[in-house]
């Protein structure tokens, strides 16, 4: 990429046959130096790396830092929330590394003073393509799970709405869907992630899943769980009766729900799927997206409801479109409203800085070019500090 | 008896045209065209309600393109009224007289007017050689130097000579002519036959037409900006460059992040900026119509370069210029020709 630059200047009209076009006017003026300027002195480690990994913890002056979060932990607090890419550099990088930025701390301030005796609050975070809101979301969601929170962490409502191998007519409710893959893989992450609660919640309610299979009422949520683990066939339902269950026990205080879900606008927008007369299932028809929808009514108090716009999984949306009202469309945003939304935008100088500290340090920029200071800028113009652009190019690099 | 010729095929009767060679002129012809050629212009010059006396050339283009409005392509098979010796190619008048023998001494050479040329250019030397010597003789020589300046200007090229001989000439003669020039040239009193050599020198067009560098426009808070144009293919740009600004550049009211989501269209964007080490400084508003992604990424990046070229020195447009980011790229879709399946690609081969 950077050494394509030469390749861009190849391609202009030779008009000037002969000439050897250099890269810039000041190599062009200063020929007869051959080597290349020194790098200036490098940063201290400490600028855009913080050794507090307790999300609790951070406040502005971590604003920009990367913050480590062990291996351990990941494993058990994002089975299935952080992005397929950021996922790979975690791989790579052997550390999972999250930078800390304002709409995170804002987000944080907020969950840190929520009143658990008001109506859950809901936050939409919005935001362009590729500035960052799922990994606030993840960064909430760590800071949830490190105070104790019960997190319902739902990794991308658009995989609930699209690509469907199997959609079964539900036993319970003959006019819905069912979709028993999606259902069995989030219940099983849902476990990994909180399984010393299923342990204590007790069900309020006898639960028929079929004529010869049942859960007595005040068995541990767990037995649930396992149930639509074990017959696929109700994950779904079992699903809808663990989302019922919470709702319903979050207001008597033994714990605080944060219900985390990210492409929130695929509750309402279109789905792909068609049933087998080839008409268009409308998402209240899938069992999923029916009972996520009464989790994000704010009529149960005793926790907070986190949620972010995408418009990248999203269906027949444009690709410009990023605002809520658009993502939304006027069913979503009424049924949303009122929400505090957090706008996340595209890094500041001081995040820029810190990114690409964190690429060099971790040697993950590797041309020569890339460590020199015309390296650096010619990455902010082309990324135009654009996270997931920078990721992307210095993928190549 | 005498054999009657009954029937010949046509093929005998016929006149070799080719044989011939070109058509011949003769002067009382041009001179015909001459006069109607003057009477022609005399009645356009009514038509079109001018004066017929200051009726100039210019003006009689204009008129015929007025007249005969055509819609072709090619300049050269529009309608033209032009002096008949600009139209009909100078030809040599006969050369031989009533009995049949050549005016000129050189005829039976076959390029009469080249050596005798010739000649005449090696007499002019032999006649400064001997003013040198004169002078010599006086020891004026070393004031006397008179030498033609050459500077700004060329010799005749081939072409050119042929077209003032009226004569074909080969490689090999036109140099010989030109060295002898040369020679002439060198010798240090040559300065009396300058007017004579000069005939032979033809002015060198100015290296490339001056670029003219607009101004710095000031706006109302003080911030220098500068506009450019560009186009590449169909596409059509302007750039508006301001100073004191952080490298963002909007395109139609979008990010350029957003409107150009291929990395190859912004590096195109950051080539002039990178190129003068200017990436973060200036600010970009540009609006772009037509064409595809890559050739509006061309527009704009020929539209910021010539923007930019106000805020640098004239040393920093040399190094652009010769990097190519000043020159519009004239190449074009080229049109598909009947018989043929695109532009170049022919139609598969069949042998049967």
């Amino acid at each position: 990429m950077l050494r394509s630059v030469k390749g861009v200047i190849c391609q202009g009209p030779k008009l000037d046959s002969g000439y050897f076009l250099h890269a810039s006017a000041r190599a062009w003026l200063s020929a007869a130096v051959n080597q290349d300027v020194q790098i200036p002195a490098e940063k201290p480690r400490t600028v855009f790396r913080t050794s507090e990994s307790n999300p609790a913890n951070h406040a502005e002056q971590h604003e920009g830092q990367h913050y480590s979060i062990p291996l351990q932990e990941v494993k058990v607090v994002f089975p299935h929330g952080l992005p397929c890419r950021f996922q790979m550099q975690m791989r790579t990088f052997n550390e999972s590394c999250l930078m800390v930025r304002k709409p995170a701390l804002e987000l944080l301030g907020y969950l840190k003073n929520t009143n658990f005796a008001h109506p859950a609050i809901r936050y939409v975070i919005y935001g362009e393509k590729g500035t960052g809101k799922t990994m606030t979301l993840c960064h909430a969601v760590h800071y949830c799970a490190k105070q104790d929170w019960l997190v319902l962490h739902i990794p991308d409502a658009h995989l609930w709405v699209k690509n469907c191998r199997e959609l079964m007519q539900s036993s319970y409710n003959k006019e819905r869907f069912d979709q028993p893959l999606e259902a069995s893989t989030w219940l099983k992450n849902f476990k990994t992630s909180n399984d010393h609660f299923l342990k204590e919640i007790k069900t309020q309610q006898t639960y028929m899943w079929s004529k010869r299979e049942s859960t007595e009422k005040g068995r541990p949520l767990g037995e649930v769980v396992e149930q639509g683990l074990t017959r696929v066939k109700n994950a779904s339902d079992a699903v809808g009766v663990v989302l019922k269950e919470l709702k319903k026990q979050c207001p008597l205080g033994s714990f605080r729900l944060l219900v985390a879900v990210d492409g929130i606008n695929a509750l309402w927008g279109r789905t792909t799927l068609r049933k087998k007369d080839k008409s268009a299932v409308s998402p209240e028809e899938l069992t999923l997206v029916h009972n996520l929808r009464k989790m994000v009514v704010n009529d149960w108090n005793g926790g907070a409801i986190v949620t972010t716009l995408s418009q990248t999984g999203s269906l027949f949306k444009p690709r410009s479109a990023y605002l809520p009202h658009e993502l939304l469309g006027k069913e979503g945003f009424d049924t949303l409203d009122p929400f505090i939304p957090i706008q996340v935008s595209n890094y500041s100088q001081r995040e820029f800085e810190s990114c690409y500290q964190y690429y060099l340090d971790r040697k993950w920029l590797q041309h020569e070019r890339a460590s020199t200071e015309e390296g650096r800028k010619e990455l902010l113009f082309l990324s135009n500090s654009n996270p997931w652009q920078m990721e992307r190019i210095s993928a190549y690099l | 008896m005498t054999l009657r010729l009954i029937y010949t095929t046509t093929a005998v009767q016929k006149r070799n045209v080719a044989a011939s060679g070109p058509e011949k002129y003769t002067e009382a012809f041009i001179k015909n065209q001459i006069e109607e050629f003057n009477l022609g212009k005399r009645h356009l010059a009514n038509m079109m309600g001018e004066d017929p006396e200051t009726f100039t050339q210019e003006d009689i283009d204009k008129a015929i393109a007025y007249l005969f409005p055509s819609g072709l392509f090619e300049k050269r098979a529009r309608p033209i009224m032009k002096h008949p010796t600009e139209i009909f190619p100078k030809q040599k008048a006969i050369q031989w007289g009533e009995d049949h023998r050549p005016f000129h001494f050189l005829f039976y050479t076959g390029k009469q007017s080249f050596y005798s040329l010739m000649h005449e250019i090696y007499g002019k030397l032999l006649d400064i050689q001997k003013y040198e010597d004169h002078l010599r003789a006086q020891s004026l020589l070393a004031e006397n130097r008179k030498l033609i300046n050459l500077i700004g200007s060329r010799w005749l090229i081939k072409e050119e000579l042929e077209e003032m001989l009226v004569e074909k000439l080969s490689d090999h003669d036109y140099s010989m002519c030109i060295q002898l020039l040369e020679r002439l040239v060198t010798l240090p009193c040559c300065g009396i036959e300058e007017e004579y050599v000069l005939k032979f020198r033809r002015e060198l067009a100015i290296q490339l037409k001056k670029m003219v560098i607009e101004p710095l426009q000031y706006d109302e808070q003080g911030v220098a900006f500068s506009t450019g144009e560009g186009k590449r293919k169909t596409s059509r740009a302007t750039a508006v460059i301001y100073d004191n600004g952080s490298g963002k550049i909007t395109v139609n009211g979008v990010d350029y992040l957003y409107y150009f989501p291929v990395m190859q269209d912004r590096e195109q964007l950051m080539f002039p900026f990178q190129f003068l080490d200017r990436l973060g400084i200036h600010d970009m508003i540009c609006t772009v119509s037509g064409g595809g992604r890559s050739s509006q990424a061309g527009a704009i990046r020929l539209a910021s370069a010539r923007a930019l070229c106000s805020f640098i020195t004239e040393n920093e447009v040399e190094f652009m210029r010769q990097a190519g980011l000043l020159t519009a790229d004239p190449r074009v879709r080229e049109r598909k020709k009947p018989g043929q399946e695109g532009a170049r690609r022919k139609f598969t081969w069949k042998k049967r």
